[in-house]
């Protein structure tokens, strides 16, 4: 999926380390996103979120006055801006999940650019529509908004839950993508037993999609594993 | 060790005390049960005697005041038959006592009573003495054969006495035994438990409580000793991490750099590779100590381990395994369904590492699978590589060497890694077995056994 619309959002970092502050905001520059607030506390933090309005914080759970986990409930006072925890700790990703405080990630130190990058694009995705709902297949472009493909001139339409499948796989294009998390969009139950219906579904997206359905470059099975969708390179 | 000798001497010196009380108890039951035969068959007043006092004091014609006086005050009465079987003379006489007696009369009494009185007889030359005691004093047995069982009573009164006394030893032999180990058994564990370096909490009443206070003490410092311990490594941890960020972010921001040139590229992309060696030898470290010091509350849910093995294979293969390595995942359809009670970030942990010591132990590429079967109603998990695999010799270290966090040889050599050890704690943690395979070329497998399975 194209992610330039993505890279257009607003994200506020906020970290007591100015020369962390620096990395990440060179990686996410490096990646092309334009529009970067950092902060190194919490004072800062919220005077950041109600001037600059951004659209994704990124927050440290350890900061100088004060924890990530408040800044975060006072943010939340006046906006409802998607959150991504960083933590230096393992109890702090069982806190986060156990508490239940509505963030929308959190990514253990030390991480990986990749990593970073993966979650930052996951949670804007979530929470932000694409305005042009495309995915440029090779051999086929997908709209999403209209549920269509448009291979070699031809309009096909999606099935409901074709559309359901593609998007799932859309979401994490270039990854793989389990049985389960896409039985779970599919019809959100326990999975086992959908194997068949599945593969109905990828025999028939495959001749949507395919420009050859028999050796298919697009949407790619892993075995035992779950369905990757590549992207026209 | 006063208070444990204090108790020691306690008991003993009641069992002492019980044997001694046993001996005059036994006494005492012979004395009260014979006494009082011995004292009326031979006492001054028994038949024998009062019948030669008597005859001595008397004669066919009469009997002294002095004789008299006596069988008065002892409550009995006395007569003297003549041949002709009238009374010569009686003394204290009771009125329903006749004066005049046949053969046939003094051949029935002389063996037993008169008139209910037993009686008692001296022949002399001239006639008969006779003795009255009071009714009910004597039983007179009149014949003078006993039935076999009532002789045989008496050895068999010996032999309850001492059955009855052998019996009451023994049962305070267990009561004492049962109280000593029901006193010491809670310390003697927790001192087991301690000798673990896991803290207990003792609370004994009684005697023994003093030991009690002290094992609690003890326990309490190895506590505050391992959270110590497992605060500071978490500490360490924590304040590597932020570096260590930063060391991984800089080092793949120059790999994939346009301008670098390449030797420096491979250079950063070194640095990147063990920055991620360093991260989890981190995150090991920390989890291990938690584990080991019972400060990692599980967060156990009830999860098809089939879905938690495809979530890992994913998350490994989207974060960019080498193509040299491939990665195959065989969930047998028993086991798809197959819940267990689990931890998902420790098991998936314990299944990464694992699949990286695979990938470490053969950095020119292997296939790596892993799979899940059912087997004698336990899940079966395995992660095998068809790698270099390890000689019998390091096998037998990895089954038995301990670990350098257990042990305090120095020798580095003697101790073998971390991750494995995480990979045992984990599943310990989770009531699991483990099993290690391997032999020289023909790759690396590890068996783990899970039981409790349900199905959703």
């Amino acid at each position: 999926m194209d992610n330039t619309f993505l890279q257009n959002k607003k994200l506020l970092l906020v970290d007591d380390e100015p020369e962390l502050l620096e990395m990440v905001t060179a990686i996410l520059s490096d990646e092309g996103f334009g529009n970067i607030v950092t902060a190194v506390s919490v004072k800062e933090g919220i005077s950041a979120a109600q001037n600059e309005k951004p659209d994704l914080a990124i927050l440290d759970v350890m900061l100088p006055d004060g924890d990530g986990f408040s800044l975060m409930q006072q943010i939340r006072t006046f906006s409802d801006v998607p959150v991504i925890f960083l933590t230096a700790k393992d109890e702090s990703v069982d806190r986060l999940s156990g508490l239940g405080l509505g963030a929308d990630d959190y990514i253990a130190k030390p991480f990986l650019p990749q990593e970073l990058l993966f979650r930052i694009y996951a949670v804007l995705r979530r929470c932000y529509k694409d305005d042009t709902p495309f995915i440029n297949l090779d051999g086929c472009t997908i709209d999403f908004a209209r549920a269509e493909v448009h291979k070699a001139g031809k309009t096909i339409p999606l099935t409901a839950k074709e559309h359901i499948f593609l998007e799932t796989l859309a979401r994490s294009e270039g990854r793989i993508v389990t049985v389960d998390t896409l039985c779970q969009a599919l019809w959100g139950d326990n999975p086992f037993g959908y194997e068949n219906s599945l593969n109905a579904h990828v025999r028939r997206i495959r001749e949507k999609i395919e420009t050859d359905p028999s050796k298919p470059v697009s949407l790619i099975t892993v075995k035992g594993l779950g369905y990757k969708l590549n992207a026209r390179k | 060790m006063k208070v444990f000798s204090r108790y020691i001497s306690k008991h003993l010196l009641s069992f002492i005390g019980l044997i001694l009380a046993l001996v005059i108890l036994n006494i005492a039951a012979f004395a009260f049960t014979f006494y009082n035969a011995v004292s009326k068959n031979f006492g001054s007043i028994s038949p024998q005697n009062m019948l030669k006092q008597v005859a001595a004091a008397s004669s066919s014609n009469g009997i002294t005041n002095e004789a008299e006086r006596m069988i008065i005050t002892n409550s009995l009465w006395a007569m003297y038959l003549n041949m002709e079987g009238s009374c010569n003379w009686t003394v204290n006489l009771p009125e329903e006592i006749p004066t005049e007696y046949s053969i046939q009369d003094i051949a029935i009494f002389s063996k037993g009573y008169l008139k209910d009185y037993p009686v008692f007889v001296w022949s002399d030359v001239n006639g008969l003495l006779v003795i009255g005691y009071p009714k009910n004093s004597y039983m007179k047995i009149t014949s003078n054969y006993y039935p076999i069982d009532t002789v045989r009573k008496i050895p068999l009164f010996f032999l309850g006495i001492t059955v009855i006394d052998l019996l009451v030893l023994f049962l305070a032999y267990s009561l004492s035994k049962a109280q000593i180990s029901k006193n010491t058994e809670p310390i003697i564990s927790s001192i087991a438990t301690l000798s673990e370096g896991k803290s207990i909490n003792l609370s004994i009443n009684g005697e023994l409580s003093e030991i009690a206070v002290s094992i609690n003490k003890a326990s309490n410092i190895i506590s505050r000793q391992n959270t110590a311990r497992a605060n500071w490594i978490s500490g360490v941890s924590h304040d590597i991490r932020t570096p260590l960020s930063m060391i991984m972010g800089y080092a793949d921001r120059i790999v994939k750099d346009k301008d670098a040139d390449n030797r420096i590229k491979e250079q950063a992309a070194i640095i990147s590779r063990q920055s991620i060696k360093i991260k989890d030898l981190v995150q090991d470290l920390n989890l291990v100590s938690k584990l080991e010091y019972e400060m990692q509350p599980l967060q156990k849910e009830n999860i098809r381990l089939s879905k938690l093995l495809r979530s890992f294979a994913i998350d490994l293969l989207n974060s960019g395994l080498p193509d040299f390595y491939s990665l195959e995942v065989n969930i047998s359809p028993d086991s798809e369904n197959s819940m267990i009670e689990c931890d998902t970030k420790l098991i998936t942990r314990a299944v990464n590492n694992l699949v990286q010591n695979s990938i470490h132990s053969n950095p020119k590429g292997c296939t790596i699978i892993l799979s899940l079967q059912v087997t004698e109603s336990k899940l079966l998990l395995t992660v095998q590589d068809n790698g270099i695999g390890i000689s019998v010799e390091k096998l037998e270290e990895l089954k038995n060497k301990p670990h350098y966090m257990e042990s305090t040889d120095d020798r580095l050599d003697l101790r073998h890694g971390l991750g494995l050890l995480l990979v045992r704690q984990i599943i310990e943690a989770h009531h699991g077995t483990i099993e290690i395979e391997s032999r020289p070329h023909e790759g690396y497998k590890t068996n783990i056994y899970f039981s409790g399975i349900s199905k959703p």
